[in-house]
């Protein structure tokens, strides 16, 4: 195969911001993808920025790590947003999200998290049910209370994919079906198929399969795979405008500018090996759903019509960001929890390292020397 | 004999039979246009059997109901649908009724030919069976039985009452307006009963599901009055009730000239038919291999033929629908063949160019299918028990495959035998009779289709005004444009570019036409795994069978 400057590992939001960053600045790219389980294909399109209660609890050893990285996903909504200036339109809208509790102790626990919120440069401000109710009348009675977080936000990632796949296909950029199975220093991949494609230098966006592929560089990158659980309903009218969050449970619920209620939130799907699509549980499929219908009552009249899973990738809850130590060729870019919101600027931010271009943000606290042996 | 009753549509005035579907009630007072869409197009009754979505009307304040599933009722207010109905805060109150836990020796999903001689079989071997039907009656497409208390009107109805009481006399319990939903390892199935959430975790499951109609995709296949030939047949046989006055009928295949004879003698004018086969008299070699493979059946088709000659209906050959407009009050129906391009105007175009099984419960569960490019859908791959790559999971009828109704019975006989042994019951000796007969409809099957033309045509001649997918409403030319600039590999990809296969549907209608454009795009070969990935519900569900579902499930764990 004859090289390109550039090498992108990995097709999903993330990659697909790198390849076009890399070919406006007048790089030839080419973008290798395996074609299986993106996150980015199955995501809801929620742009999170306050601490996600469910990544605390389930989590805890990395929330630390979560809440260095809030700054982060403020920038990235601001890159979204230029995005979309750009790009768009992908439905963005950003009227914040709020974080509902059921009780004072989920009010004393959001409450505490504000504080923290805050001092990273956050909008939080907490909200009793008399507030509520002029924000949000739908929500159920057992409601006291919630946090508003106003940098929050939502978009159509399936417009924004397809908008952003043809910008990069607009710029030269060459896709290539193929799941590489090797890389070296020298930023030459090798993929299953046994073709090779030499560049001089590469981006790994490949989330999960990012580890397996660091490993050859003595590096322990703990990327896994998460298969999570979605559901979409019909449309109805427009009335929800915030993206809906819990203290305690998972769920996220938002409504689409098409008018469907989307509800997810990090339950959890049935793996169903490497290179499948995994399947829908009906533990959860149950369980979101009807947490759903608790919380905003309003949409029980509303049928389902679709539910789908699809593949999440958590590593230690920091953003991995900067060239692999001694193999200055090779940079990568995982975005980490929340990666959707993450993945356009950590992308941008990643072919700014390989290409040495300036970078808007400082990637060293993103850098992977933690993971060196 | 329960009187007429009478309901409003839009505050005006509409009566109904007893038992006649809201759909039924409508098209016979005149009313056409049930929803209207995101863009402000109308649309009404297209599929007739619950499948397309595009009949949703509101009924006393609740959105999105399927009008031809829902009878009428006295005094109930239905509205026309509106695309984006307003979330009501009062939803929650009323309370889900108690949901309902079985766990039968065979759970049978779906009451038609297949479902019904599955059920009667499998309870003669002393099994519990518990067969589900969405439909009010039990009967299928095939024996569609008559609502309220009207006779049979033939032998075909009497047949099937025959086979209904058959199921019953031998202790199987029947159980209609019970969809099935989802589906999960294990078994388990989740559905609704009469509103009520169902969860059904059997020993062993029997598919029967049936098929649906494929339809020509030409422009104006959305408006309303345009409808699948068996959703016609459905207002007739069903509820007495004609699609209109004056009707074309088009596409290809035995049901479309049985369904135009049936409305011709119920009183409405056939003003054509057009087949896209040949004249069988032109064909006598194809046409007496039908006449030694079921003689009767063949014999049955040619005295049809005759009786709508005798009628003055044109029924024309090698001719296809191109496509459907507003003309006046009703729709112009355009038409090419051999003699040239020629418009009719009615009140009704009918349509049907072959089935698509119904096959998403069986695909969600995980049993192997094969692509068969003769009939252009999936087949199940099945032993000769009818159990399929699923232990416990047993298929029949024309879910696995176009077979006619004949080769249903006999595949229900034997799927009923076998899961009824394998949950102890019974045995699987003497199927012989019951393979014969299968073997006998195959053969007939096989010459009958041979002498018309259902294979589906290639996505490439389609026009690119046409609707590509009803419910998002996505043009072919649209999708052929994303297709141009991304060149997507799959029809998966193509949904998520285009969000042809999005809608309410679940991809129904668009999905083996979008799995065909990708394929003639890329060239690679159809197979088993060229559609849309099914997805959980297969028919979409309210948010509050699904909360009732899950108390139901939450209440079954803490007790045992
Ligand atoms: C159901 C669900 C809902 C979500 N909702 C949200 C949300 O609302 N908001 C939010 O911010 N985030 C959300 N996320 C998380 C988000 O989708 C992901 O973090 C994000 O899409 C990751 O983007 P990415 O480009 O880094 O990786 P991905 O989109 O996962 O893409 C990685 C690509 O790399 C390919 N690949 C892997 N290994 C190799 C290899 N060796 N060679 C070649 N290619 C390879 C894969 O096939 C894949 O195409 C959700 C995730 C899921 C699963
Ligand atoms: C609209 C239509 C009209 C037809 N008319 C004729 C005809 O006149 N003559 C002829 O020879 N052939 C006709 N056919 C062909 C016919 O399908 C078969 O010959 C025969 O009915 C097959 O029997 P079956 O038991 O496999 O399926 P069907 O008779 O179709 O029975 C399937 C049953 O399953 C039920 N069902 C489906 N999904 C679910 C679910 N998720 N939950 C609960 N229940 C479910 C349906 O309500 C239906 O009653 C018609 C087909 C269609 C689609
Ligand atoms: S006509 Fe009612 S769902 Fe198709």
């Amino acid at each position: 195969m004859p090289a390109a400057d550039l090498l992108v590992i990995g097709g999903g939001i993330t990659g697909t911001a790198a390849a076009i960053r890399a070919a406006e600045a007048g790089a030839r790219v080419r973008l290798i993808d395996a074609g299986v389980n993106a996150g980015s294909d199955a995501n809801a399109g929620s742009l999170h920025v306050q601490l996600q209660s469910r990544f605390i609890r389930l989590f805890p050893e990395q929330a630390p790590n979560v809440e260095a990285s809030l700054p982060l996903y403020l920038a990235a909504v601001r890159e979204w947003e230029r995005l979309e200036a750009l790009w768009g339109p992908f439905d963005l809208v950003r009227k914040g999200g709020l974080m509902l509790a059921e009780g004072e102790e989920q009010l004393r626990f959001l409450e505490g998290k504000a504080r923290r919120e805050a001092a990273r440069g956050l909008a939080v401000e907490l909200l009793d049910r008399a507030a509520l109710d002029r924000l949000a009348p739908w929500l159920g009675p057992q409601i006291v209370g919630a946090e508003l977080c106003r940098d929050e936000g939502k978009l159509d990632p399936l417009a924004a994919n397809a908008r952003l796949k043809a910008r990069a296909a607009a710029l030269g950029v060459e896709r290539v079906a193929g799941r590489v199975v090797a890389l070296t220093a020298a930023a030459e991949a090798a993929t299953a198929d046994g073709a090779r494609h030499r560049a001089d230098r590469a981006v790994v966006a490949a989330a999960w399969g990012t580890g397996a592929l660091l490993a050859a560089f003595g590096l322990a990158v703990p990327t896994r795979a998460e298969p999570l659980h979605m559901n979409i309903t019909e449309p109805a009218g427009p009335a929800i405008g915030h993206l809906v969050q819990h203290a305690e449970r998972s769920i996220t619920l938002k409504q689409f500018g098409t008018g469907q209620i989307v509800i997810g939130g990090g339950w959890p799907a049935e793996a169903r090996g490497p290179g499948r699509v995994p399947g829908v549980r009906a533990a959860s499929l149950l369980g979101n759903v009807a947490l759903a219908a608790r919380l905003v009552p309003a949409i029980g009249g509303l049928r389902v019509i679709r539910t789908w899973a699809g593949m999440n990738t958590t590593a230690d809850g920091k953003t991995i960001l900067g060239p692999v130590p001694g193999a200055p060729a090779v940079t990568v870019a995982v975005p980490g929890d929340a990666g959707y919101t993450l993945g356009p600027l950590v992308g941008r931010i990643a072919a700014e390292v390989a290409l040495g271009l300036p970078a808007t943000e400082d990637p060293a606290p993103y850098g992977l020397a933690r993971f060196s042996a | 004999m329960a009187a007429e009753c009478r309901f409003t549509f839009d505050g005006a005035p509409v009566a109904a039979a007893p038992g006649q579907s809201l759909a039924a009630a409508l098209t016979a007072a005149g009313i056409r246009a049930f929803r209207t869409t995101a863009t402000g197009a109308g649309r009404g009754v297209f599929c007739g059997m619950g499948v397309c979505q595009d009949c949703l009307v509101t009924v006393d304040g609740v959105p999105n109901r399927r009008a031809c599933m829902t009878p009428a009722a006295a005094g109930m207010a239905v509205a026309t649908q509106v695309a984006f109905p307003a979330l009501d805060p009062a939803a929650a109150a009323t309370a889900a009724p108690p949901a309902r836990r079985i766990a039968p020796d065979v759970l049978v999903i779906g009451g038609g030919a297949a479902g019904l001689a599955a059920a009667a079989e499998a309870a003669r071997a002393g099994a519990e069976v518990v067969l589900l039907d969405e439909r009010r009656l039990a009967g299928g497409q095939y024996y569609k039985q008559p609502a309220g208390e009207a006779p049979a009107l033939d032998a075909q109805q009497a047949a099937g009452a025959a086979l209904v009481a058959e199921a019953r006399a031998a202790g199987a319990e029947l159980v209609g307006e019970a969809a099935i939903w989802g589906a999960f390892d294990g078994p388990l199935f989740l559905g609704e009963i009469g509103g009520a959430a169902l969860v059904a975790a059997p020993r062993t499951a029997i598919v029967a599901t049936g098929a649906y109609e494929r339809p020509a995709l030409v422009p104006g296949w959305t408006l309303p009055g345009v409808m699948t030939t068996g959703a016609a047949q459905t207002l007739w046989r069903s509820y007495r009730t004609l699609p209109g006055r004056r009707v074309a009928v088009a596409g290809s295949g035995p049901l479309n000239v049985q369904v135009a004879l049936e409305l011709a003698r119920g009183g409405a004018e056939v003003a054509l038919v057009a087949e896209a086969g040949p004249n069988p008299l032109l064909h006598p070699v194809p046409a007496a291999r039908l006449l030694a493979a079921g003689p009767r059946l063949a014999l049955q088709g040619v005295a049809m033929l005759a009786a709508l000659a005798r009628r003055g209906v044109a029924l024309r050959h090698r001719s296809r629908l191109v496509a459907v407009e507003p003309a006046g009050g009703g729709l112009r129906a355009i038409v090419d063949g051999p003699g040239g391009r020629r418009a009719v105007v009615v009140d009704a175009v009918l349509m049907n160019e072959g089935f698509e099984p119904q096959n998403e419960i069986l695909r969600l569960l995980g049993a192997a299918m094969d692509h068969d490019p003769a009939v252009g859908h999936l087949r199940c791959r099945r032993s000769e028990r009818m159990e399929t790559s699923v232990p416990g999971l047993y298929a029949a009828g024309d879910c696995a495959g176009l077979g006619g109704a004949p080769a249903a019975v006999a595949e229900g006989r034997i799927a009923g035998r076998a899961a009824a042994a394998a949950a102890g019951h019974g045995d699987t000796h003497d199927l012989y009779a019951f393979e014969r007969a299968r073997g006998r409809a195959r053969r007939f099957q096989r010459a009958l289709w041979a002498l018309h033309d259902i294979r589906p045509r290639p996505a490439a001649v389609l026009d690119p005004a046409a609707t590509l997918c009803r419910c998002e409403e996505v043009t072919v030319g649209a999708a052929r444009a994303a297709m141009a600039a991304m060149q997507p590999g799959h029809a998966g990809s193509l949904k998520r570019l285009t969000r042809v296969g999005m809608g309410r549907c679940q991809g129904r209608y668009c999905g083996p036409v979008a799995a065909r454009l990708v394929s003639e795009a890329s060239g690679r070969p159809l197979d088993a795994l060229s559609q849309f990935a099914p997805r959980v519900p297969v028919k979409p569900v309210t948010v509050g069978a699904i909360l009732a579902a899950e108390q139901a499930m939450a209440a079954g764990d803490a007790g045992g």
